[in-house]
């Protein structure tokens, strides 16, 4: 540092250089401290300057921005030539504390600058910046230890014995040039008194580039950072911290140095530093042969944890506002999250961008989407925590998209884990092969599961994973921690994470004719914390297997982007950013739709029948709010209302119909208003479910099947055949003449399309039996199709209220409902 | 040649540095010199030239791999030296050197600072010996460049210094009529000189004995070859880590290098912090003895498609020609390779057709997440015993890139596949998958047993699955995975049916049963010719490099096609088996040397498919691994 050298020449050699910008420079920072106030007309910084006088304190940290307010010279000044004006400040902070306060004479002081406005990337470094101020950013990948560096040294000359002091020393040991004996010659034996010498904190640590600023494919760039006095200790391994401070060389070549300096110690001796090599091992080095290459080295007075950096890998960390997150976009940035802010299409556009490559199952894009955005997470009275963290299962046929679905979020997401629960365990950390003896095929049983900490873990092959394990992830899911037995000692580690997982079908295929929990190998507590569970069908229609095939051609040979985003994925990580920070209340409004919704598919799933009366528990009450709240947030909104209500329970009823998909069983119970709704209402119940399925699916309920007589039974996919032919005529009907039809017209009609596949009476009563099965189930459990009774529109399900039989009402289709592909 | 000129630039160039053009102009003329017919072949290769046989300062090349990229660092590109008697300036030049003059003077104002990037680099992992050998031929075959008489019959190129004797000698004039002189720097002292250029031979009398106490960091163990820095000057941005290169350019092996590296003195520490910046650990990482790792100052680097030296390397006429006169052979090469695959498979045809597919295979694009282009191959049911190993041998006969993992528990438990970064040394740790390009995986299944996996095991396992499904892998920078995507075919072989995903597995159906199966692919090895074995591996570089399209009407009639087997029956084909029917047709044409895909091409790939699904529902699996 040749500006700090020059100073201690003007000490020692007696050379005077007189460095006036640096002299204005303490002037001003000086009245700065003396004469800037807060709003309350105090001065700002006196508190501060007081505290100094602790032993512990010796640095100033003074916001730039209040420089800026103060003399907008000034600080450009310091920015651009900070390293040389830096002593000066310090000098400035001393007279001010001493000001203020009864300061030792001797001790140092130094100055920080923290809220310095513009921030660089460590690839941007360079040496045009050498000496300037400013403000990196970075990962702490390794610490040093905390040493002692002198910074003012007292010598002994070993041939007169007299005592110098104050040489200052700046990163290399500095001795005096000559004794300060006039008649003594000595230029090269002294020796320190570490007694009456001054040192200060150092530490070296090394930064590295975040992620976001790497380019692919490149390995990160790291530079050390040198921190002294306060600034040792901020930052540790695995942090990621701004530092704010200036690049120097290293080791210190002069000729670097600032140019506008260099006039000044043009009268510097390089004996010095010759002296002190001449004692050195090699004859080769005191030729003045040396390596041409040097390193940078960033200087840093400050140290504050960095604010997730944006298209940066972090979504969540807790101290972020709103408005902190948009103070660090740049204004093209934020110009594109306020564009997007005010999609009409936001929904639909995010759900495309985030998926280009996979076709359809647009619910599950939805589902995945809202659980990137969260919702928020609570604190009950009793002090309970609520998770935030939106969890989602996908059940599918082999080679569906699931893994895809995985592997695009640990893509997108910050934090993101991708792991197969094949080789994954929660609780141990080694697995075995085990050979089959008859395939000869080995197996894999568990392996370690590393679960991301504020981030989205996402479980392949979660069906896979031993059932011990997915306890310690139900630990993980519920209470967002995960407890790790080693070595016999028992930690708890915070696991605030939200599960995405994949799981196959027992059977390989998914079986319609089952239920959702016969068909996955998990246990039922565990399937009750997923808050949406899609399934996967590998159906066989015309219209989506010529979609599917069109899709997997062009990726293979269109060399146009068969992909089409609306957003960019950095902008929609921006985005995804800025909206978590938002902690959407719920309305009233909206509380009373979520009530209203909640009772409706309560009554919908308990109606009549006590046995089964839980499966639809406060879980999914919990799964609404949680979904609702992450659509708010998608809109930015800092309230739930009741739009976003509505979205959440169709969705949470998307992954319910879904699963509806076993065989409808219209038994006798139903005439009693009982309707067996085999929908495993997500098969995402409570404790309970375990029971409640059992009994349901099991053996079956012997009370009723000691009555039973032939079930009428029909599969899913007849019924949904059987409905849609109905909407789609009931539709057509109110389009031609916008009356409604009687309910014994519509089943005439029915039965008259029928026609040809009814042979004999019995088979036309059969038939007629089941159409009114159906269409009671429309009506009732469905509620696709309304009944209108002479008095008007019959309320739906309405509490307590027993439905009044009309003989033949006017059928109606519900205006909401849509007509699936 | 007037390439000695290289050396001389420096200087002068210092003095008209206002007028930085000459740089450039520099560089043009090397590209220019080196776009010449044959001229890259005149070239020493730090590949097949042992270190000290090469002339310090000279013109070299290195065929290799990038494996880390240290920070950029800084350096004086003029500086200003003082002669101690005549006390005069003179300017100089610091690019393409590592040490300065003596006498700099430290405050001139004449310093230009410069930037520059050290990579670490290393010969190709996995280079087949062929490739290696071929190459050394064809260099040899041409002038030598250095006093370095290569004599094959007395020393393999792999083979150590120990055979010191028989070795061409030495010669000893430095600098004169050497094609591609030394520095001839104006106002060196020649005392200096000499030792500069004797220094390296009496200190590389045994390399091996420094190097086992160096860890010179190639990706796979059992490697030799020069390790290199390579300084790069123009186009950092363009360079990439895993990027295999050709690099021409000045080799520094100053010893003066290894002194200053050696001179920091700990206690210093203490009181000079910022003296020295790096760590004893960084320091070895970082600058290891010159006569052990060479610097090498970059000129100009040419990304290397392939490393098969049968090819011409660059896409010049040269090779549209080459490849246009060799597409007509294809078909017949085809035909000549798949027997020969038939017999190595003990009869197996349609393995054998998917071996070939196989080797053909490349990760030519990627759609968001997705690698398209692999093939990953799981060849099940392969005999136990020595078989697979002897399989090995033959197909790395025919690729030049290869590496055969024995996946036993042990090597699972202790070898480290993925690269992590060291941050005490400040560098990557290479592991075994880091890979150039196209290199052959050979998965060796057949080697597991049973027992227990420890945690690296476990990491290890995950990290194959991830390469063969993704092509990926996520290096390890402790506080966070880095994924570096990666284009490698990997060929599983294995008993059952794999632990590890594949795109298609093909369970073996040997027809011939041979008592004694070492002596069988011996003779069947034994029985090419080697012009055979060239054709076969110059087919199958070239049919990977080949373009490809579909045109609109066969694109219809795809869909069409997969639309009506569904509605056939939904179960016989999913999204998946289109997936990889796409793939087969692709690699059937190409291996046909057919650049669309024709009607009749996706027809058979439809068939082949078909026959090898029909075996794999035989051996269904009983264990729930997924297809």
């Amino acid at each position: 540092g040749i500006v700090m050298e020059s100073a201690a020449e003007t000490s020692t050699a007696g050379v005077s250089v007189k460095d006036d910008l640096s002299e204005k420079c303490q002037k001003l920072f000086l009245e700065f401290l003396e004469e800037f106030q807060d709003t309350n007309g105090e001065i700002l910084y006196q508190p501060d300057a007081e505290e100094l006088i602790r032993p512990e304190r010796n640095t100033l940290t003074v916001n730039f921005t209040n420089i800026e307010h103060f003399n907008q010279q000034l600080a450009t000044t310091i920015q651009e030539e900070y390293y040389r004006v830096y002593p000066f400040l310090c000098r400035a902070v001393r007279y001010f504390a001493r000001d203020h306060g009864n300061m030792p004479v001797a001790k140092e002081f130094y100055v920080a600058f923290s809220d310095f406005p513009s921030r660089q990337k460590i690839r941007e470094l360079s040496t045009a910046r050498i000496g300037s101020l400013l403000r990196i950013s970075g990962q702490v990948v390794r610490t040093h230890p905390v040493h002692p560096e002198l910074v003012s040294g007292t010598f002994l000359c070993l041939e007169c014995q007299s005592v110098m002091k104050d040489v200052e020393q700046q990163f290399k040991y500095t001795l005096p040039n000559i004794c300060k004996n006039p008649v003594c010659a000595n230029r090269r034996h002294f020796k320190l008194d570490p007694n009456k010498s001054r040192f200060v904190d150092f530490q070296k640590v090394r930064i590295q580039e975040t992620q976001a600023e790497l380019p692919r494919g490149s390995i990160p760039r790291s530079v050390e950072v040198i921190l002294r006095a306060e600034a040792v200790e901020m930052a540790q391994a695995g942090d990621r911290c701004d530092f704010t401070g200036t690049l120097i060389v290293v080791p210190d070549v002069a000729a670097l140095a600032v140019s506008g300096t260099r006039a000044e110690t043009s009268s510097r001796v390089t004996g010095g530093r010759q002296g002190f090599d001449a004692d050195g091992i090699q004859g080769l080095k005191a030729l003045g042969v040396r390596d041409l290459s040097y390193r940078l080295a960033f200087l840093a007075c400050y140290v504050a944890p960095t604010n997730p950096q944006f298209g940066g890998k972090d979504l969540r960390q807790e101290d972020q506002t709103a408005e902190s997150v948009k103070n660090q976009m740049t204004v093209q940035e934020w110009e594109k999250v306020f564009e997007m802010s005010q999609d009409k299409n936001l929904y639909h556009n995010l759900c495309t961008s985030l998926f280009p490559t996979i076709h359809g199952n647009n619910e599950i894009k939805r589902g995945i989407l809202l659980m990137l955005f969260g919702g928020v997470g609570k604190t009950t009275m009793e002090g309970t925590s609520l998770r935030g963290d939106i969890n989602v299962c996908i059940v599918g046929d082999p080679s569906t998209s699931k893994s895809q679905f995985l592997k695009h979020v640990e893509d997108f997401a910050p934090r993101a884990v991708y792991t197969s629960g094949k080789a994954s365990s929660a609780a141990g950390l080694t697995a075995a092969v085990v050979k089959d003896e008859e395939s000869h095929e080995f197996v894999i049983e568990a392996g370690a599961l590393m679960l991301a900490d504020n981030g989205v873990c996402c479980i392949d092959e979660f069906d896979k994973m031993d059932l011990k394990d997915q306890v310690a992830i139900h630990e993980a899911m519920e209470q967002q921690t995960i407890s790790i037995t080693k070595a016999g000692v028992k930690a708890t580690l915070n696991a605030r994470t939200s599960i995405l997982a994949a799981a196959n079908p027992i059977d390989g295929r998914y079986n319609r004719s089952k239920s959702l929990k016969q068909n996955v190998n998990m246990s039922a507590p565990i399937m009750s914390r997923f808050d949406l569970f899609f399934i996967l069908i590998d159906e066989c229609n015309e219209v989506t297997d010529y979609a599917i095939a069109r899709r997997i051609v062009d990726l293979h040979f269109r060399n146009m982007e068969s992909v089409e985003r609306v957003y960019a994925t950095d902008e929609i990580q921006r985005y995804i950013l800025f909206a978590r920070q938002f902690k959407p209340k719920i309305t009233a409004e909206a509380k009373e739709f979520v009530v209203d919704q909640y009772k409706r598919l309560r009554q919908r799933d308990s109606s009549g029948s006590t046995k089964s009366a839980w499966r639809i528990t406060v879980r999914q009450l919990e799964s609404m709010l949680r979904l609702s709240e992450g659509m708010a947030r998608l809109y930015c909104s800092d309230e739930v209302h009741p739009k976003h209500v509505k979205e959440a329970f169709r969705l949470l009823n998307k992954s319910v119909i879904r699963v509806d998909s076993p065989d409808i069983n219209f038994d006798q119970e139903q005439d009693d208003g009982e309707m067996n709704d085999q929908n495993d209402m997500m098969g995402t119940n409570g404790n309970h479910a375990e029971e409640a399925m059992d009994t349901e699916h099991g053996a079956g309920r012997p009370e009723k099947t000691s009555t039973a007589k032939p079930a009428l039974k029909m599969t899913f996919a007849e019924y949904r055949r059987v409905s849609n032919l109905i909407v789609f005529h009931m539709q057509k009907m109110e389009d031609i003449d916008e009356s409604s039809l009687k309910m014994s017209e519509l089943i005439n009609w029915y039965l008259k399309e029928m026609e040809s596949e009814i042979e004999s009476e019995a088979e036309l009563v059969a038939k007629k039996n089941l159409i009114e099965k159906v269409l009671h189930r429309l009506i009732h459990y469905d509620h696709i199709i309304i009944e209108l009774t002479k008095t008007g529109l019959k309320k739906v399900s309405d509490e307590g209220e027993e439905p009044v039989i009309e003989e033949d009402p006017f059928l109606v289709v519900n205006p909401n409902y849509i007509l699936e592909d | 040649m007037r390439m000695w000129f290289v050396c001389r630039f420096c200087c002068p160039a210092a003095q008209s540095n206002s007028n930085p053009e000459w740089e450039a102009k520099v560089l043009e003329y090397f590209k220019g010199q080196l776009r010449e017919k044959e001229s890259h072949s005149w070239v020493p290769s730090l590949n097949d030239v042992p270190l000290h046989y090469l002339k310090p300062n000279s013109l070299v090349k290195f065929r290799c791999l990038v494996q880390d990229m240290f920070d950029p660092e800084f350096y004086m590109g003029v500086y200003e030296t003082v002669d101690p008697s005549t006390k005069a300036n003179v300017l100089r030049c610091g690019k393409y050197k590592d040490v300065t003059e003596c006498g700099v003077d430290l405050n001139s104002r004449n310093t230009v600072t410069a930037e520059r990037q050290t990579f670490y680099c290393v010969p190709i992992p996995g280079e087949s010996p062929w490739a290696k050998e071929i190459s050394f031929l064809s260099a040899a075959r041409v002038v030598p460049s250095t006093s370095y008489v290569p004599s094959r019959q007395k020393r393999s190129y792999e083979e150590d210094d120990d055979d010191m004797d028989t070795q061409p000698q030495k010669q000893r004039e430095p600098h004169t009529g050497g094609k591609f002189g030394t520095v001839n720097e104006p106002h060196g002292n020649g005392d200096s000189k000499r030792q500069e250029t004797e220094a390296p031979s009496s200190q590389t009398t045994a390399p091996s004995d420094c190097s086992s106490h160096l860890d010179l960091n190639f990706p796979l163990p059992g490697e030799r070859g020069p390790a290199c820095l390579v300084k790069v000057y123009e186009g950092l941005d363009s360079f990439k880590l895993n990027d295999t290169l050709e690099i021409y350019g000045i080799l520094s092996v100053n010893p003066v290098l290894t002194v200053l590296g050696e001179e920091k003195d700990p206690s210093l520490l203490l009181l000079n912090p910022t003296e020295s910046m790096e760590t004893p650990e960084e320091q070895r990482a970082h600058d290891p003895p010159a006569s052990l790792v060479p610097r090498l100052h970059m000129l100009y680097a040419r990304p290397l498609q392939h490393n098969n030296p049968l090819l011409p390397s660059a896409p010049t006429e040269d090779q549209s020609a080459f490849v246009s006169s060799f597409l007509v052979e294809m078909a017949s090469v085809r035909a000549e390779l798949l027997a020969y695959l038939t017999h190595v498979l003990l009869g197996d045809g349609l393995a054998a057709e998917y071996l070939l597919l196989h080797l053909i295979s490349n990760v030519y694009t990627r759609r968001d997440v997705l690698p398209l282009g692999k093939f990953t191959l799981n060849l099940s049911g392969c005999p136990l015993n020595s078989y697979t190993e002897r399989l090995y041998q033959i197909v790395q006969q025919l690729v030049p890139c290869s590496y055969r993992l024995s996946m036993s528990l042990h090597t699972m438990n202790s070898m480290r596949l993925v690269p992590k970064k060291d941050y005490v040394a400040n560098r990557l740790v290479s592991g075994a998958l880091q890979l150039a390009r196209n290199t052959s995986l050979f998965l060796d299944e057949t080697q597991l047993e049973q027992g227990q996996l420890d945690s690296s095991g476990v990491r290890n396992i995950t990290a194959l699955g991830n390469l063969i499904s993704w092509q990926k892998v996520d290096y390890d920078f402790s506080y966070h995975q880095m994924e570096f995507p990666c284009n490698i075919n990997v060929l599983v072989t294995s008993e059952g049916r794999s632990l590890l995903p594949s795109d298609c597995q093909v369970p073996l159906q040997p027809q011939v049963t041979p008592p004694n199966m070492e002596e069988y692919l011996t003779t069947i090895h034994m029985a090419q010719f080697t012009s055979q074995i060239n054709k076969f591996r110059v087919y199958l570089s070239l049919a990977r490099t080949l373009d490809y399209s579909i045109s609109d009407e066969v694109t219809k009639a795809v869909e069409d096609d997969f639309v009506d087997m569904r509605k056939d029956d939904p179960q016989s084909v999913t999204a998946e088996d289109l997936h990889r029917m796409l793939v087969v047709a692709r690699l059937l044409s190409l291996s046909l040397g057919q650049t669309t895909l024709s009607r009749d091409g996706w027809m058979r790939a439809k068939h082949i498919d078909m026959l090898r699904r029909s075996r794999t529902e035989q051996q269904k699996s009983l264990n729930g691994n997924e297809p």
